[in-house]
């Protein structure tokens, strides 16, 4: 494999310049992906049946909770790519378990919102309001918890094999990825919950 | 036992049952086969486990032609139906369930995987690259195809087949009208082969964006690429939305949501609206790449470069944008108000600017050309008129206010099949003639070929052309029959006529393999169409690494620049090749999830969480894997130009 | 880029809290609602493009016409699809 050596780690090899460019591009899908939520979610937002607004149901207080917890997280691993670019393996490491354990307990507010809404009465079966949020919510929280096992998985793989051109290329799709899913709550946080809380 | 009854077809026939007896009996036969002629491991190594873009697009060649044959057996089911008024042949049910199959196969399993045939065979060799960008990718997008195939194709005789159109409208789509497990085949074996297509999507976009030989800029690219590097960006921005859709149906099916129903808030008309907002584009993914193809034929056989570079790449980039803000006109009449129409029916008018803008740059191409008549050149001409009877038979229906008459009667009927047909379907049998000899190292007879052509044009026109006045004089779509009264008989006796021409028209192009099979020659070098780009400066077979050196262009023509005005190609000398090594993988995570989709339609939730964890647990051995392909050492590529030259 | 200060990445982080802050002045004050769609709207989109250049090195390779060219391409498809399915459902049925 030819490793050009003026390039960050992660760019170094052509097959990796292709992965992240590749990932790019699916990142362009995933918008759309969370467009259409987006679109179901505003058509049903005020069709709510015999079931709860989101005014009756929301609250400031955990939403904000899980804000601020995804926004570090995305700092975090932000400093853990920083890290990487500097050869700081360990460091790296560290910044990454931080965002997984951040991660972790974003879903951990976020269960416990559900749950909260289900004693509520709002379930996913109640209305077409509650299941375009919940599935809007649980779309983003998926493809967190998916993003927990394969971040485990990066950390892992640099654990055992270092900082090569290939854990540098997954460590930085990886941080791609999260930093995606950062920038959707964004959209979430503002035009879901502040929306229908003003 | 009573486990076992879910999967009784709900409406069976004899045709059903005998279905039954024949599908039990091609699988003995193909597993008798396999094993009498001991080529289990040849199937293993050499297919099934390939990541090779010749391989994966044969195989998706292979598989449109044998959809082909069945989304075709259903047309001449609903032609013989419709033939006469107050037919027995059908009853309403199985008619349902006969146009609704016809639909689905004949667009995602059949255009679809031919389109990605011509995409994976020729782009990489069209560019100059030994292989797509993500060769594993690759090869889990034909495996997710065939196995949502495959899934989808086992319904009517295995719990019963989706019966709502292809389109699946909610409420019909929903529990209450659709109590078999017919519609949930849908929702999940479209799903499962859409994640496949937009794989390919992010696989091309990135083969075309980021390996090309040097010195191809973008606009020096063949006009195929081009239309292929469009089409996937089409892929990538729509298929997310009809994988929104179809899991939305599918919870409201199998969880009791309330998104496409009826009560609780539930607005059935979103469904719609979502899959066309994907439906409309995918059209254009279907048929821009049918432009590409056009695009080197007629440039080919008329001894010209393209007329109008430029142009053509400026007009399929705008229809790539248009074709997303269109799609509301194939619900013209679902109640919205007249402002929403209008907007919608001037975005589809200003969409026939463009194509019209590629239709005269075909015709320039052709003037004061040498013009060579063969099969996939006759398929190209015969495009031209008869396509853009159906473009202007779409303008008719782009106006909002006339569409309430013509909605839902066969004058839409007419117009899809008149731009599909002579679309997407030529282009995929000129582009199957015309790469077969770089394909199998033979070429499918002329004689044989043209007689197919005319066939199938005079069929088409003949079954076609009497739905848009019939269409006219009000005859509904997907009415399983029509009484005498209306006067419908005649024409629709007509289209029957036309319809059982075309299939004497298909079945000759199987004669056509086999005879050219047993009697070809073999002996016909690399080149035999005297062609343009880079794809036939490769050997016949085309060697697993395409290229023994990369080739460096100059225009868009670098091949006959090669051929005509000693360009020199090949400069470097041989080195070493890099190439990614073949994989079970692929194939087992998708025969996963084969079962995942099963579970997921019968709704056995045990085996449904089992499979999800198979998958998982697949790209989990993925991701710590360490496997870096292999090297093809200079020798042994010398050794292969040596012995492919002198074939040649 | 070898520096050893994230310096980048605390302006950022920073900045993002300062616009989620803002954005919170929706819940907080009484805005109308075109006012306050507003707030959202112009908060929401500088940070999405805050954490697109700054965090997600958009700009950073030679690619970065591609990345842009894609990301403002699928912004403008899905809001097209947004608007439209609105305008269709909501504002015109």
């Amino acid at each position: 494999m030819h490793v050009d050596h003026t390039q960050p780690l992660e760019y170094s090899s052509g097959q990796g310049r292709l992965n992240i460019y590749g990932f790019w591009v699916f990142l362009g899908a995933e918008i759309m992906l969370f467009a259409t939520l987006f679109t179901v979610f505003f058509v049903l937002e005020n069709r709510t049946g015999s079931g709860p607004n989101g005014a009756e149901i929301f609250e400031i207080a955990p939403v904000l909770a899980e804000t601020f917890i995804l926004l570090t997280s995305s700092f975090v691993i932000g400093l853990g790519i920083h890290a990487m670019r500097i050869g700081n393996k360990k460091a790296m490491m560290t910044f990454f378990a931080i965002t997984l354990v951040l991660g972790l307990a974003f879903l951990g507010l976020e269960i416990d919102e559900f749950v909260t809404y289900i004693h509520e009465g709002a379930t996913l079966q109640t209305s077409a309001f509650t299941a375009a949020l919940m599935t809007t919510l649980g779309t983003h929280g998926a493809h967190v918890t998916f993003g927990l096992f394969w971040g485990i998985s990066i950390i892992m793989q640099v654990k055992k094999r270092g900082l090569t051109p290939e854990t540098a290329n997954k460590s930085f799709i990886f941080s791609l990825y999260w930093h995606f899913l950062d920038v959707v709550w964004i959209f979430i946080f503002s035009f879901i919950y502040l929306k229908g809380m003003m | 036992m009573e486990f076992f009854e879910r999967f009784a077809v709900p409406h069976p026939s004899p045709a059903i049952y005998a279905s039954m007896v024949a599908i039990g009996l091609t699988v003995i036969a193909i597993i008798a086969g396999l094993t009498y002629f001991k080529k289990w491991g040849y199937l293993w190594r050499e297919w099934l486990t390939t990541v090779d873009h010749k391989r994966i697009g044969i195989m998706y060649m292979l598989s449109a032609l044998l959809m082909l044959f069945r989304g075709g057996v259903d047309a001449i089911m609903m032609r013989a139906q419709l033939a006469t008024p107050d037919s027995k042949l059908l009853d309403a049910q199985h008619y349902n369930e006969v146009f609704s199959t016809h639909g689905v196969v004949m667009i995602m399993f059949m255009a679809m995987p031919f389109i990605f045939a011509f995409m994976n065979y020729v782009v990489p060799l069209q560019i100059g690259a030994r292989d797509v960008a993500f060769p594993r990718l690759n090869a889990i997008s034909f495996w997710l195809f065939f196995m949502g195939a495959m899934l989808f194709n086992i319904s009517f005789v295995v719990g019963g087949s989706p019966d709502a159109g292809w389109t699946s409208y909610f409420p019909l789509a929903g529990n209450d009208f659709s109590t078999s497990v017919g519609t949930n085949y849908y929702m999940i074996a479209i799903q499962i082969s859409g994640i496949g297509s937009l794989m390919t999507g992010i696989n091309m976009i990135t083969t075309i964006m980021k390996m090309r030989a040097p010195g191809m800029t973008l606009m020096k690219m063949p006009m195929f690429t081009w239309s292929t590097l469009v089409a996937n960006l089409i892929i990538v921005t729509v298929f997310p939305v009809i994988t929104v859709a179809l899991a939305m149906g599918t919870m409201d099916r199998l969880f009791g949501t309330h998104f496409f129903t009826t009560t609780n808030g539930g607005m059935d008309m979103l469904w719609a609206n979502l899959f066309w907002v994907w439906g409309h584009p995918e059209v254009y993914i279907l048929i821009l790449p049918a432009f590409g193809i056009y695009s080197e034929i007629i440039s080919t056989f008329s001894g010209r470069n393209l007329y109008g570079y430029k142009s053509m790449v400026a007009s399929m980039v705008v229809i790539s944008a248009l074709s997303c803000v269109v799609w509301a006109h194939h619900f013209f009449t679902m109640g919205q108000g007249a402002l929403s129409n209008s907007f919608f029916s001037i975005t589809t008018m200003a969409i026939a600017v463009p194509t019209g803008v590629k239709i005269f740059n075909w015709l320039f191409t052709l003037w004061k050309g040498k013009i060579r008549f063969t099969v996939p050149m006759l398929y190209s001409l015969g495009f031209i008129p008869l396509f853009t009877i159906g473009g202007v038979t779409g303008v008719m229906l782009a106006m909002s206010a006339a569409d309430y008459q013509y909605h839902n009667t066969m004058f839409l009927v007419a117009h899809f099949h008149n731009t599909i047909i002579p679309g997407v379907v030529y282009a995929m049998l000129a582009g199957l003639t015309y790469y077969w000899p770089k394909m199998f190292g033979f070429m499918l007879n002329e004689r044989i070929g043209k007689w197919t052509f005319w066939l199938m044009s005079i069929g088409f026109v003949l079954a076609f052309f009497p739905m848009y006045i019939t269409g006219l004089d009000g005859q509904a779509r997907r009415m399983y029959t029509y009484s005498e009264a209306t006067g419908f008989g005649p024409l629709n006796m007509l289209s029957f006529v036309g319809a059982g021409i075309m299939a004497i028209a298909f079945a000759l192009i199987v004669y056509n393999v086999y005879y050219s099979v047993r009697y070809a020659s073999r002996n016909i070098g690399s080149d035999p169409w005297d062609a343009r780009t880079l794809e036939w400066a490769t050997h016949t077979p085309v060697p697993e690494y395409n290229f023994a050196v990369e080739p460096q262009v100059h225009s868009s023509q670098p091949f006959w620049d090669a051929k005509k005005n000693k360009h020199v190609l090949f400069p470097n000398e041989i080195e070493k090749i890099h190439m990614p090594n073949n994989s079970g993988l692929p194939f087992i995570m998708c025969s996963i999830f084969f079962v995942w989709g099963f579970s997921f339609v019968f709704a056995i939730w045990p085996l449904l969480i089992i499979a999800t964890l198979g998958i998982f647990a697949c790209m989990a051995y993925r991701s710590f894997e360490n496997d870096h392909g292999r090297y093809i050492s200079a020798e042994e590529i010398h050794e292969t130009e040596d012995k492919l030259r002198g074939a040649n | 880029m070898s520096e050893l200060f994230p310096r980048k990445q605390i302006v950022g982080f920073v900045f993002s809290l300062i616009l989620t802050a803002a954005a919170l002045a929706v819940y907080f004050l009484d805005l109308s609602f075109a006012a306050g769609m507003t707030v959202l709207l112009i908060t929401a989109f500088v940070q999405a493009l805050l954490q697109l250049v700054v965090f997600m090195h958009a700009g950073e390779t030679e690619d970065k016409w591609s990345i842009y060219g894609n990301v403002y391409f699928m912004m403008a498809i899905a809001l097209v699809t947004i608007f439209g399915s609105l305008l269709i459902f909501l504002w015109d049925m």
